[in-house]
């Protein structure tokens, strides 16, 4: 029955069965010859104008033989579908490509004239850069797959769709370089989006639920970005790339922790300013998350550690504070944290009052009032901007910095040392599609130390890094 | 993951190794060497040279200890052998244990901690040994740089408050006192026993033996220079300086202003000791996991072996001058034999065919 009769009018009664939606229209015209088409297309995602001139136009004029081959012939339209079952011809109309059936048809024709809603190519506003490209990914999948190739001109580059959502029949792209990419991780990730069975897939976020294999886990194991221009470089070092439609964020595997100590500036400014500012990185992420820990340890446990000027200073800071200091600087960090979410879900014109009230009221009159003291709020300040400058891996670093400050609080530094121990350990352990994250540190990858925290001239990486094992090993001729 | 690369053995030769013999050991070989602290280190290091030497060439059948043991004894001897060692290596850990308990209160806490301090480390070595041996060698890859980096800052800040004219005259202490300190030091150098448990975890290549030696004493030599630099700082103090490796920086003279910048080398000192301390533990899993035919999963193994340690530590906690006594003097002997010994003797087990 899921089949088309050639009878119009119980072929477009199926397609109503199935597609009884208000916004499913049905557009009935006759050709030169009298002949009798229909167009079933929903109304909201297709367009109209391009309908008209592709397919309608076209055919009021037709005169010829009446097979799907040569209606096809006919339609300007490039990109034209011929399907024989009612149920894929319904699932084309819901993707915005209009179907067309007539007496006597032998298959239904599904014309490519969807209609678009994107959003202009614009700078990401999570990855700003001074130098270099500002286009970013937008909600379009298509758009997207368009920047990659606008970088990428290669027959090399394959580009992979697959639907995934029962419902929302959402498009994923997965983008690789043949000859380069590792095939196992191609298959892999095709693999696992065959697998993956959900209602609706709303962003690509979910889809590294899927691509992770501890899901749960604090460390990530899908690299993430909303620019064009690094997700080519990525995919040219042999990473494989997921785009989703809907989402402006696509998705890199494998991924290695050292990625995100990198910024697409790096590769546009002097090779010992770009080793500068990612050691920078590196010292800015580790103060922020130990700073705060030791600053609790040494009050508790070991005020030796404080040079003596420095001792006293802080001594007079926190004269009268009634707080214990573990209370203390998780309270400030509550109210850091607090104060952070608000500010990216609240409204930009509240956003200057929020500034105002966190800095002046809560920051100035917590000291006055003697609630917190000035070196616990200062070490919270400078910890809550530390870790912002490696801001991909803001969710896993926030929350080592509470537990290191628990850890500290609890046991001292030798807690915070045993943590640090038991995080490398773990770490170790974490892989990505076969790749250790902590490459190329752990295991040691000399080669590719040349662009993880310190970046060498552009001469001198002329191999593609090692950890992603990618068949084509040089990348640009000695 | 599954296996080692000689890189990462090397590295633990040259920079893990070294760093567990940085606590008590140069005190106690002051105590019976006095100035010539380091000859009887470098006996003991020049016999573990060697047998990390023949534990390498043993380990060219590329097969794991408990299938080259098998192959010579039987899986029951293996068994019994793997048992013996699952026991020295938890004895082994006791002491390493203890002494870096006694490090962590004295060093980071400005008062005695309640013991509860200590602890986390049994959560943590229990998480450590419960993952395969083979896995150390990622660890090893970054706790290299980090060793690295803390032995020479510390160096750095010691070595100009060091006279070392002060091991001047060589041979003062006699044969006796060489004698002395080489049995009270003995507990320290069971590295070749570790070793045997990395065999079959890593591809032999050529030439592999004696680089693995050759690195095994370069760490070694970083040791005796620790040694030399810490008796020209003490000199006859030297005796009572117990966890050495804390004390030597502390005279840099700008300290005074900076504040104590060598805990920053301290704490990752101490972040090596950490895993240096519970890889015994892990051995002592492996041999248990091993001697049970993988019967006994290493989660399980890992939980007990860390109970036991635990248990050990406690009741030794209020007798560590009597532990200490009980270990230097009666029974030193334990080490040489099955941390030096055994391990070199390996090299004459009949070996399995080499899979290839």
């Amino acid at each position: 029955m899921n089949k088309i009769t050639g009878t119009l009018r119980r072929d477009e009664a199926e397609l109503k069965r199935l597609l009884p939606a208000e916004d499913v229209l049905t557009f009935p015209f006759r050709g030169q010859d009298g002949r009798e088409f229909l167009l079933v297309f929903a109304d909201p995602v297709t367009d109209k104008e391009l309908l008209g001139e592709q397919v309608i136009r076209p055919l009021g004029d037709y005169g010829g033989g009446m097979s799907a081959k040569e209606v096809a012939e006919c339609l300007t339209s490039p990109e034209i579908k011929q399907l024989s079952r009612v149920s894929d011809l319904a699932a084309e109309i819901l993707a915005g490509n209009p179907v067309l059936l007539w007496e006597g048809a032998d298959a239904g024709l599904a014309c490519g004239t969807k209609k678009v809603f994107a959003r202009a190519v614009a700078e990401p506003p999570t990855d700003v850069t001074v130098k270099g490209p500002r286009e970013g990914f937008v909600e379009d999948v298509k758009i997207n797959c368009a920047l990659v190739r606008k970088r990428l001109k290669t027959c090399e580059l394959r580009l992979h769709t697959v639907q995934i959502g029962r419902r929302s029949k959402t498009a994923v792209t997965v983008c690789y370089l043949d000859g380069i990419s590792d095939m196992a991780v191609v298959k892999q990730v095709k693999r696992i989006l065959r697998r993956i069975d959900i209602d609706v897939l709303p962003d690509s976020s979910y889809l590294i639920h899927f691509l992770s294999p501890k899901p749960h886990s604090l460390v990530k194991r899908v690299g993430t970005t909303e620019k064009p221009d690094i997700f080519c470089a990525k995919i040219a070092e042999g990473r494989v790339g997921i785009l989703a439609d809907g989402s402006p964020i696509a998705l890199t595997v494998p991924y290695l922790l050292a990625e995100d100590f990198q910024s697409a500036e790096d590769y546009f400014v002097p090779a010992a300013r770009a080793t500068f500012t990612r050691l920078l990185r590196l010292f800015a992420l580790l103060t922020a998350i130990y700073l705060p820990a030791f600053y609790i340890a040494a009050q508790l446990y070991k005020l030796q550690l404080f040079p003596v000027k420095l001792l006293l200073t802080i001594m007079g800071s926190i004269q009268g504070i009634p707080l214990s200091p573990s209370l203390e600087m998780l309270l400030v960090l509550l109210v850091l944290e607090v104060l952070n979410e608000a500010s990216i879900r609240m409204p930009k014109y509240v956003g200057m009052a929020l500034s105002v009230v966190g800095a002046l009221v809560l920051g100035e009159t917590a000291v006055r009032a003697g609630f917190v003291s000035t070196p616990a709020i200062i070490i919270i300040a400078f910890s809550g901007i530390g870790l912002y400058a490696v801001p991909n891996l803001i969710e896993a670093t926030s929350v080592v910095r509470l537990l290191m400050l628990l850890v500290a609080g609890s046991t001292g530094p030798y807690g915070i040392i045993l943590f640090t121990a038991f995080l490398l350990c773990f770490l170790c352990r974490c892989e990505s599609f076969g790749t250790s994250v902590l490459a190329p540190f752990s295991p040691l990858i000399a080669r590719d130390l040349k662009d993880s925290l310190v970046k060498y001239e552009l001469s001198a990486l002329g191999m593609r890094p090692r950890a992603l094992n990618s068949k084509n090993k040089r990348r640009m001729a000695p | 993951m599954k296996e080692l690369s000689a890189r990462q053995l090397y590295f633990y030769f040259l920079c893990i190794a070294p760093v567990g013999k940085l606590i008590l050991m140069p005190a106690q070989l002051v105590s019976g060497a006095k100035n010539d602290l380091l000859f009887p280190a470098l006996l003991h290091m020049l016999l573990s040279a060697g047998a990390v030497f023949c534990v390498m060439l043993a380990a060219r059948a590329e097969k794991p200890l408990p299938e080259l043991l098998s192959a010579a004894f039987g899986r029951i001897g293996a068994a019994a052998i793997l048992f013996l060692f699952a026991a020295f290596f938890l004895f082994a850990a006791v002491f390493p244990l203890t002494e870096q308990m006694l490090l962590v209160q004295s060093v980071y806490y400005d008062t005695l901690p309640s013991i509860l301090s200590f602890l986390p480390f049994f959560l943590f070595s229990a998480y450590f040994c419960a993952r395969p041996f083979a896995e150390n060698g990622r660890i090893f890859d970054l706790l290299a740089p980090l060793s690295a980096l803390g032995f020479l800052g510390l160096m750095v800040l010691a070595v100009p408050s060091a006279d070392f004219s002060a091991l001047l005259p060589a041979g003062a202490a006699g044969g006796n006192g060489f004698l002395l300190a080489a049995c009270e030091s003995a507990l320290w150098f069971f590295d070749p026993a570790l070793l045997l448990l990395f065999a079959g975890r890593f591809r032999y290549r050529s030439g592999m033996a004696w680089k693995t030696a050759a690195f095994s004493l370069l760490g070694s030599a970083a040791v005796l220079f620790f040694l030399a630099v810490f008796y020209g700082i003490f000199s006859d103090l030297a005796l009572r300086q117990t966890f050495a490796f804390a004390k030597v920086s502390k005279y840099f003279s700008a300290i005074t202003v900076l504040g104590r910048i060598d805990y920053l080398f301290l704490c990752l000192l101490t972040l090596v000791m950490a895993f240096y301390a519970a890889l015994p533990l892990q051995a002592c899993c492996a041999c248990l996991h091993g001697g049970t035919n993988g019967k006994l999963p290493r989660p399980a193994a890992a939980c007990a072996v860390n109970a036991a340690a635990l248990a050990l530590l406690l009741l030794t906690r209020f007798r560590y001058a009597a532990l200490q006594e009980w270990l230097m003097h009666k029974l030193f002997w334990i080490f040489p034999l099955f941390g030096v010994l055994l391990p070199a003797l390996t090299l004459l087990l009949r070996r399995p065919r080499r899979a290839r």
